[in-house]
C-alpha cells in the first residue's frame, strides 16, 4: 500500500501525516482534521496563486479536500508522498478551473475525480519539514534569473506551454526550452544539496 | 527519431505540463513501449515539478471554508456510520429475543388456529344458507309448477268433474277435476282434520271386478280447513276407474284401506 511510501521515510512530519492517512482509511474525521490544518494552508497558497481569486480558490481546495477523504482507500504505495500528490491534485484542479474560466480548454465532464499521476521521491530526496522546504525552494527560484524564473513560473502556476510562454515573453522558443529545463536542473541540484 | 537521451531532455517540462503536443505525443509513444529509464526520469521530474508547490507563498483559508469541509465530511462519515452492520446482541438479548418471538409464534399459532375454526364454521353456516334457500327455491319452485298444474286443470274443459260426498251428508263436500293427460285435482274447503298422527290418502277403485284399491297421494288440510291435492301420475285410463275415495290413514299412508271412506264419489 501507499502508506508504505510515508512510513519509509524517518522524519517525524512524514510519520505523522502516515498516521493520520491510515486513520483517514477508517474514515477517521479528526484524522481528516488534522491533516487538513496541517496542508490546508500550503495547498490553498498554490490554488490562490494560480487562481488569483480567493473564493474560486477555495472551492477548489474544498473540492481537492473531499476528494482525499472520499477516494483515501482509493490509494496506493505507487502515487508516492503524500504532500507532493496533494499538491499535484491541487495545481491540477486549479488549473482545470483557471481554463475554464479563460475558456481556453473546456474541462471535461468524465474528468472530475482524476487522480494525479504516479509521483515518486528520488534516492536523494530526504524529509524536510514544511517550512525549510518551503524557504529552500523560494531561495532556490529567487536564484533564478528572472526571464528563467517567470518562464517556470508561466508553465507551473498558469499552465502554459513552451510555445505560449513565448509568445508571452516574446522570446525564441528554444531559449524559452532552454530556460525552464536548465531552471528545474538547478532547483534539483539545489534541493539534491540541501539535503 | 529521437533516442532515450534525446527523450530525457524532455521530461521535466513534460511533467510541468509544458510541452506543445508533438513533442508531448512523441514522448509519450516512447514511454509506451516501456523505457523504463524514462519512466522513473519522468516520476522523478513530476516529484520535482511539486516542489515549486512551495513557490507559492501560503495563504490561510477562512474558517467557512474549514467549517464547509467539515459538515461535509462529518454528514458523510453519520451517513457511512448508519449504513454499517449493527453489533450482535449478547447472548442474553438474543434468549430474551428468541423467547419473545416463540411467544409470539404460538400466540399467533391459537389465533390462526381459532381464526380458521371459526372462518370453517361461518363457511360452513353460508353452505348450510345456501342449501336451504335452494331447496326452498326448489320447494317454491314446485309449488309453483304444481299451482299452474292445478289451474290448467282446473281451467281447462277438457277436465272431468267428479264430486266426492262426505259420510256425514251435512259436512262438506270434495270436487275432483280429472285431466286425461295433466293429472288430478281433488279439492275442498272447511275439511276437518284428521286424527292426531292420521292424514287423508287419496284411492283409485277400478273398474275390474276383484281389483283391489289403488293408493295414491296423502294430504292434510291447512289451518283453515282448505284441502288440495295434486296427482300428476294417475291410472293412464280414467274409464278403467270406477270411483274414488278418501280414508284417513296413518301417517305415512297404506297400501290398502285401513278405515272407511269419509269421502268418496263414482267416475262417470
Amino acid at each position: 500500500m501507499f502508506l508504505a511510501a510515508f512510513t519509509s521515510t524517518g522524519h517525524p512530519e512524514v510519520s505523522l501525516d502516515a498516521t493520520l492517512l491510515s486513520r483517514l482509511l477508517q474514515k477517521d474525521v479528526s484524522a481528516f482534521e488534522q491533516l487538513y490544518d496541517r496542508h490546508s494552508r500550503l495547498v490553498y497558497g498554490l490554488v490562490l496563486r494560480i487562481l488569483q481569486q480567493a473564493s474560486t480558490s477555495e472551492e477548489v481546495v474544498q473540492d481537492v479536500f473531499l476528494q482525499l477523504w472520499r477516494n483515501a482507500d482509493q490509494y496506493d504505495s505507487s502515487r508516492g508522498p503524500f504532500v507532493p500528490w496533494l499538491c499535484t491534485m491541487a495545481r491540477n484542479r486549479a488549473l482545470d478551473q483557471l481554463r475554464l474560466k479563460s475558456e481556453r480548454q473546456r474541462r471535461r465532464e468524465d474528468q472530475p475525480d482524476e487522480l494525479p499521476p504516479l509521483v515518486v521521491a528520488p534516492d536523494y530526496e530526504k524529509a524536510l519539514d514544511e517550512k525549510r522546504r518551503a524557504e529552500r525552494v523560494r531561495a532556490l527560484m529567487a536564484s533564478l534569473a528572472p526571464q528563467q524564473k517567470k518562464a517556470i513560473e508561466l508553465a507551473y502556476f498558469e499552465g502554459l506551454s513552451h510555445s505560449e510562454i513565448a509568445a508571452a515573453l516574446k522570446e525564441p522558443l528554444g531559449t524559452v526550452k532552454s530556460w525552464i529545463r536548465n531552471g528545474l536542473l538547478r532547483l534539483k541540484e539545489g534541493l539534491r544539496a540541501t539535503t | 527519431m529521437k533516442n532515450c537521451e534525446q527523450f530525457r531532455e524532455l521530461v521535466e517540462a513534460y511533467a510541468l505540463g509544458a510541452l506543445d503536443p508533438e513533442e508531448r505525443a512523441a514522448l509519450e509513444a516512447h514511454l509506451a513501449t516501456g523505457c523504463a529509464d524514462c519512466s522513473k526520469a519522468v516520476e522523478e521530474a513530476r516529484w520535482l515539478v511539486s516542489q515549486l508547490a512551495y513557490a507559492a507563498p501560503e495563504a490561510v483559508p477562512s474558517d467557512m471554508l474549514k467549517g464547509r469541509l467539515m459538515q461535509s465530511v462529518r454528514a458523510d462519515a453519520q451517513a457511512l456510520s448508519e449504513t454499517k452492520p449493527r453489533v450482535m446482541p449478547s447472548r442474553s438479548v438474543i434468549s430474551s429475543w428468541l423467547w419473545a418471538a416463540v411467544a409470539a409464534l404460538f400466540v399467533f399459532s391459537l389465533y390462526s388456529t381459532w381464526n380458521m375454526r371459526r372462518l370453517q364454521d361461518e363457511i360452513r353456516q353460508a353452505n348450510d344458507r345456501a342449501a336451504a334457500l335452494l331447496q326452498q327455491r326448489q320447494k317454491t319452485e314446485q309449488q309453483l309448477a304444481a299451482a299452474k298444474r292445478e289451474a290448467m286443470i282446473l281451467m281447462d274443459p277438457s277436465s272431468v268433474k267428479i264430486s266426492l260426498a262426505g259420510q256425514n251428508a251435512q259436512g262438506p263436500q270434495l270436487e275432483v277435476k280429472w285431466h286425461a293427460q295433466l293429472g288430478v285435482v281433488v279439492m275442498g274447503e272447511n275439511i276437518p282434520m284428521p286424527s292426531p298422527h292420521h292424514v287423508l290418502q287419496l284411492w283409485f277403485i277400478p273398474k275390474a271386478k276383484g281389483a283391489k284399491p289403488m293408493p295414491s297421494m296423502m294430504a292434510w288440510p291447512d289451518a283453515n280447513g282448505k284441502f288440495i291435492l295434486l296427482i300428476s301420475n294417475p291410472p293412464e285410463s280414467m274409464d278403467a276407474t270406477k270411483a274414488l275415495a278418501i280414508t284417513e290413514e296413518p301417517e305415512g299412508g297404506s297400501p290398502w284401506p285401513t278405515s272407511t271412506p269419509r269421502w268418496s264419489g263414482g267416475v262417470s
